[in-house]
């Protein structure tokens, strides 16, 4: 109850396009635990996994996921 | 012709520490994710290494991912989005102390701007968003990290789409893109600026000139178009957009 005027702020709240002032107002609701906002903050992940999207695929130099493996493999000496 | 394995039993098998597997999940997601990455920062060095920082995050954490059952694939695209805001935001700070302090925020965004264009942003050092709150819930409550820089809400694992879910807008991808195009130009340039230069209303208003209730009224507007078509095109195939 009293949560509906929130309802268009969760997805600007995960971009972190929201003011300050809204940001604090919501977080202290999430904290209070209301299960509406908890849905709804779950389909506005959905909806910022899109918009991540929306941009044309590209592919980093090869060197780029040599270097990672060669990091994780010092990082985890008895992997595999 | 070789069968595609799910992206979770691939986040299963790097959850046993794997290599095999996190090389495959990375073939199969880096288009998407350095696509958004590269255009969100302004040098190909930077967002290599959030690239890599990013992978690695998922080699530590893949265990309580799998343990959730939530998607790999939007676990990757929300977490690189949220790191390269946070980078972009911090190479943003940097040149405003760098700039003479008479010359404000505009200025900074210029230097900014230059930089992006000539992509000779020198890249930072690793740095950390993500702060542990009771529960195991990420710091989603103090809109800052430990350096200073404000970020964008870090999402917790538990707010993650399930794989289904994220199945079902995959195969509807492309309509969906149709969807953040056929927002009307102002609306679309202000959601742009949130989503890919981590920009918030506040900094949005200076940027394009524009009253910030304008600019609250074009995104919430085009945030509840982009929503609304979402469930639409997820929720039935007969939607016609």
């Amino acid at each position: 109850m009293g949560c509906q005027h929130l309802d268009e702020l969760y997805e600007l709240w995960l971009l972190g396009a929201l003011s300050e002032a809204n940001s604090r107002d919501l977080r202290e609701h999430l904290a209070r635990g209301c299960p509406h906002c908890l849905g709804r903050i779950r389909e506005a992940t959905e909806t910022v996994y899109v918009l991540g999207l929306a941009s044309k695929p590209d592919r980093p130099p090869a060197r780029v996921k040599s270097e990672l493996l060669r990091e994780i493999a010092r990082k985890t000496p008895t992997h595999r | 012709m070789s069968e595609e394995l799910p992206a979770e039993q691939l986040l299963a098998r790097v959850a046993h520490h794997d290599i095999d597997a996190l090389s495959e999940l990375y073939d199969r997601y880096v288009p998407r994710i350095y696509g958004m990455v590269a255009r969100i920062l302004p040098s190909r060095a930077s967002a290599e290494e959030v690239l890599q920082e990013l992978f690695l995050r998922l080699w530590s954490e893949s265990a309580a991912l799998n343990e959730q059952g939530k998607s790999v694939t939007a676990w990757l695209i929300v977490t690189a989005r949220e790191a390269a805001v946070h980078r972009l935001r911090a190479l943003r700070k940097k040149a405003a102390e760098a700039a003479p302090s008479n010359h404000g925020a505009e200025t900074t965004k210029k230097v900014l701007h230059r930089q992006r264009a000539k992509s000779v942003v020198p890249t930072s050092s690793t740095e950390k968003s993500e702060v542990k709150s009771p529960g195991g819930i990420s710091e989603a409550w103090r809109g800052h990290s430990p350096d200073g820089v404000s970020v964008a809400c870090p999402v917790p694992i538990a707010w993650l789409p399930q794989p289904s879910e994220v199945t079902r807008i995959d195969d509807r991808l492309v309509l969906l893109c149709k969807v953040i195009d056929q927002l009307p130009k102002p609306q679309r340039q202000a959601l742009e600026l949130a989503v890919f230069d981590g920009l918030n209303e506040n900094e949005i208003a200076a940027e394009l000139g524009e009253p910030l209730g304008k600019v609250r009224t074009s995104l919430r507007a085009a945030l509840t178009f982009v929503k609304h078509r979402r469930r639409a095109v997820c929720g039935s195939w007969a939607a016609n957009i």
